[in-house]
């Protein structure tokens, strides 16, 4: 038995991609209506008491004086709290994070929480000076590769891990990509493809690595006691955790892990009082293909060094012991740092109500067997991992079990 | 682009290094000098810290831990080689994460980029070179770790 108090009731995500033809409170207003629309009894916006809006760089696109109400503003809601979250690859699933707690603490029934971001109204080379910003002794060449290609490299060096093992991530990500409609890219690729592909920060090629996405994604939870008034299948919250780590890469000990991960996914097990075998299909944090390998290893879905060996023998698969990113994961759906922890949290709705579905429109006529996992415990997995210096993390337990 | 070290005393190159990496360097004010950086270590828990600290975050003590000078040669636990940069860099580059003596990994470029010749435990030294060029197309010096055997 989880902790269950708080119950998602609908959720929505808008196409994710190179948007350049919708400005940020476009997007907003996009998800959030497909948030409302899709709750199975119908929703009245006026039941939302307070919401919460995920966007880690308002900045880079020019929201940041308006950001918390920009999205009440936007959508009829102006009047209600609106709390802005940023927290950095975990700005989503943290937004979510919070909403949870306004809603267990008793004083809100029913929450929104909403994330979006803008990454492609900058060129790339702006995008990674961003990374760049900080301490003076880190702005000499940091780029979130930077960070995440050494791991890789000292995790090939300690475990024997392989460039072919880290392709098989993107592999698996990129056949599940295509049976997701909100997906960026929706085309399957071979090892030999991300070898192929130009090399962005050895030993990491451009296809070990998720694209620079625009998107939004929402979803409405509510006291669990209340959850029937708007769905006859919610998603309950079992557990959440957030992990921190040391501010600087350097400072960390151990390369081949990350800490803030394994700290945010032992709360949640023990919130949710299940182990990492309970766990039927995941969404974890797959920014770049070796990332994906730690989490196996941070998770608990396997032991540390063996995350090669996991992705390897197939037991992330849709079929495997535990399905990793049906959605096609950020590296083929995308990765809008405010969205992609909602948009997770999303899938995982669909994914333990056993219905989900070949498209995002409305009458729908069939559960997308191709991309469905077979649910047999009832709990799915979000894990977002990053920030400055890959020092924090969020894990969020969901289960359809009550 | 490596430039002779000998040349890049502090009378010469002073000018060249980022204002804002300068409280952590020491440039060499004669030719048999060496670079090296500045750390600071706690009095109190006698713990080392780079970038220097103003408060000692481990122990917490209201000494200021003291301004250090570390040890300029080092080991190179991990690195990348960087083909996608950002802005003021000319990729490809090499970064590496560098263990010294005294417990600390340094963020470090490296001067040499070529993966044939970079390998995880080589030992590494200090030296001063180019790092990036600013908007005006200025070279901008800085510290990097070059392979002691090249």
């Amino acid at each position: 038995m989880g902790w269950n108090k708080v119950a998602i009731v609908g959720v929505g995500i808008i196409k994710f991609g190179e948007l350049f033809d919708k400005d940020w409170e476009v997007m907003v207003e996009e998800a959030y209506l497909n948030t409302i629309n899709n709750v199975d009894k119908g929703f009245d916006p006026k039941d939302i008491q307070a919401a919460w809006i995920a966007d880690c760089r308002p900045g880079a696109h020019g929201t940041q004086t308006i950001a918390g109400v920009s999205l009440v503003g936007n959508i009829g809601l102006a009047g209600i709290p609106c709390t802005h979250i940023e927290n950095g690859c975990p700005t989503g699933s943290d937004g979510f994070r919070n909403a949870c707690l306004g809603v267990a603490s008793g004083v809100y029934d029913v929450a929104l929480v909403l994330g979006a971001e803008k990454m492609r109204d900058k060129s790339t080379a702006e995008m990674l000076s961003l990374a760049a910003q900080g301490h003076p002794v880190l702005q000499r060449g940091e780029t979130a590769m930077t960070m995440f290609a050494p791991q890789a490299m000292r995790h090939m060096h300690e475990f024997g891990t392989t460039k072919e093992q880290m392709a098989m991530v993107a592999v698996k990500n990129h056949k599940n990509g295509v049976y997701d409609p909100y997906s960026h890219y929706r085309y399957e690729i071979t090892i030999e493809d991300v070898f192929k592909s130009p090399m962005v920060c050895s030993p990491l090629n451009l296809l070990d690595c998720c694209p620079q996405t625009d998107g939004a994604a929402a979803a409405i939870i509510c006291r669990a006691d209340l959850a029937e008034k708007y769905t006859d299948k919610p998603v309950y919250v079992a557990g959440f955790g957030m992990g921190t780590d040391t501010f600087y890469v350097h400072e960390k000990e151990d390369f081949t892990e990350f800490v803030a991960s394994v700290r945010a996914a032992k709360q949640a097990y023990s919130m949710a009082g299940i182990e990492p075998k309970d766990i039927d299909v995941a969404e974890v944090h797959d920014c770049f293909s070796i990332t994906e390998i730690i989490n196996y290893e941070d998770l608990g879905f396997c032991k540390k060094g063996e995350g090669g060996k996991f992705i390897e023998q197939g037991k992330s698969d849709l079929d495997g012991e535990v399905a990793v990113n049906p959605s096609g994961g950020l590296m083929s759906k995308g990765h809008p740092l405010g969205a992609t922890g909602i948009a997770q949290i999303a899938e995982l709705f669909w994914q333990l109500r056993e219905d989900v579905r070949n498209s995002n429109g409305a009458g729908d006529p069939g559960v997308n067997e191709k991309r469905q996992v077979k649910i047999r415990k009832g709990y799915g997995l979000q894990h977002n991992v990053g920030g400055r210096g890959i020092s924090n993390s969020v894990v969020t337990i969901l289960t359809r079990n009550k | 682009m490596t430039t002779d070290n000998n040349a890049l005393r502090v009378d010469t190159i002073g000018n060249l290094i980022d204002p804002k990496l300068k409280p952590f360097i020491k440039l060499p004010e004669s030719p048999s000098e060496k670079p090296h950086l500045i750390g600071s270590k706690c009095s109190s828990c006698g713990e080392y810290f780079f970038p220097k600290r103003a408060i000692c975050p481990n122990c917490l003590k209201d000494e200021k831990p003291e301004d250090i000078l570390l040890d300029n040669k080092g080991k190179l636990y991990t690195y990348c080689i960087v083909k996608a940069a950002p802005l003021g860099f000319d990729a490809p580059y090499a970064i590496g994460y560098v263990d010294i003596p005294e417990g600390l990994r340094i963020f470090s470029p490296l001067t040499e980029c070529d993966k044939g010749k970079i390998k995880i435990g080589m030992d590494l030294e200090l030296i001063v070179d180019k790092i990036r060029e600013d908007e005006a197309g200025q070279a901008v010096y800085g510290y990097k770790f070059k392979p002691v055997s090249l």
